[in-house]
């Protein structure tokens, strides 16, 4: 057994400070990675994408016209099929308008109604006009409208906008 | 200051008392040997912490239990660098508790004062097997399926009480939701508890009593 040189520093401090380095190494190995770990899915970004809504040529003029499709979400491990609904609105036949079927005051469904010239929420009256601005009732806002493409006639909105 | 606080702290907790009695107890001329307890200690911890932790995803349910599993490892950041480090530190468990085992055993170090502490011990090595055999279901892949419905039918070879057993640990005659949740359970609570108390015991013995030196050649 070889004696320190050095009397500064001991075998017992050098032991220690061994000690807490090596620790602080496995800590570290073990604790960093459990912060992404624990925040990883409250970091993803929601999906986004485009969404085939079908055949263009079925909007007729001057009426929002449904849409209807099955998306799939993800969500951890367990992924559903869900209906995404989307109003289509065309003036000239060239460029289309995508308008959530979502109310902007609570989130209920909004439906079109060809007689009274208006999509109407069932939940608290709300009233939009065709272009999806308010009309009356509580919301308080125009209703969302979704990026959207068109290509060989199929038109697609970008989900997540 | 800080020196200063830990005198006002120690003063009212006292437990530098403690830490020593712990950390800078006297202990004979050993060998590498007698770290295998620690390393053992040291494997259990970390199971812990990464057992918490894969907590957070897993779900013990037969529709989601492997999707949940298959999520974590390759959806999750550092998802599969928690998982294997359970994984993995399965095996070092029982390899470790072995080792230990033979050390104390060899070196004749369960003898009089210390036979407390070889029972316990016995408890603990139990205890890994209990977690070792419940984990291995949880993933609730086609090796874990097979591997407990082989190891709880070995079970319901035993004599008269055979058929109680297994139906008890499957919770019903066949494999099913019930026994991934039992085992579950199991593995996440009882054993884990069981775990805390018999190492408690463990560690005052070995603290209180002391360890055995290696023994001479004609001992």
């Amino acid at each position: 057994m070889t004696q320190t040189k050095d009397p500064q520093v001991s075998r017992r401090n050098f032991m220690k400070a061994a000690i807490f380095t090596i620790g602080g190494v496995i800590g570290g190995a073990i604790g960093i990675p459990a912060i992404p770990y624990i925040i990883g899915p409250a970091l993803k970004q929601g999906d986004e994408g485009w969404v085939r809504l079908g055949a263009v040529s079925k909007v007729e003029v001057n009426v929002p016209t449904l849409f209807k499709t099955t998306i799939e979400t993800q969500t951890g491990w367990i992924s559903t099929d869900e209906e995404f609904s989307v109003y289509v609105l065309t003036e000239n036949g060239q460029d289309f308008t995508s308008i959530s079927n979502v109310c902007t005051h609570l989130g209920c469904r909004v439906r079109w109604i060809p007689e009274r010239e208006g999509f109407f929420c069932p939940c608290h009256n709300g009233v939009f006009a065709k272009d999806g601005s308010v009309v009356s009732g509580p919301p308080p806002r125009p209703l969302n409208r979704f990026e959207s493409k068109i290509e060989d006639g199929i038109l697609f909105v970008k989900r997540g906008s | 200051m800080l020196a200063k606080l830990g005198d006002w702290l120690d003063e009212r907790f006292q437990w530098r008392q403690v830490w020593e009695a712990i950390f800078l107890r006297k202990i004979p001329h050993v060998n590498w040997f007698y770290t295998l307890g620690s390393a053992t200690l040291f494997v259990a911890t970390l199971q812990g912490i990464t057992g918490i932790l894969l907590t957070f995803y897993y779900v013990p349910d037969p529709t989601h239990a492997y999707d949940s599993v298959v999520y974590i490892t390759t959806q999750l950041p550092m998802g599969w660098f928690i998982r294997g480090l359970h994984h993995w530190g399965a095996s070092a468990m029982i390899v470790l508790v072995v080792a230990h085992m033979l050390r104390v055993f060899f070196y004749g170090a369960y003898k009089y004062p210390r036979e407390m502490t070889w029972i316990t011990g016995v408890f603990l090595l139990l205890v890994v097997v209990g977690f070792g055999f419940t984990g291995y279901l949880l993933p609730w892949d086609q090796k874990a399926y097979w591997a407990t419905t082989v190891g709880t039918k070995i079970a319901g070879v035993a004599p008269f009480v055979g058929d109680w057993i297994l139906r008890i640990a499957r919770g019903g005659p066949e494999l099913s939701a019930v026994t991934l949740a039992r085992f579950f359970g199991t593995h996440v609570w009882v054993l884990p508890a069981s775990l805390a108390a018999l190492i408690g015991v463990h560690l005052y013995l070995i603290i209180r009593i002391g360890i055995s030196a290696v023994p001479e050649k004609d001992e």
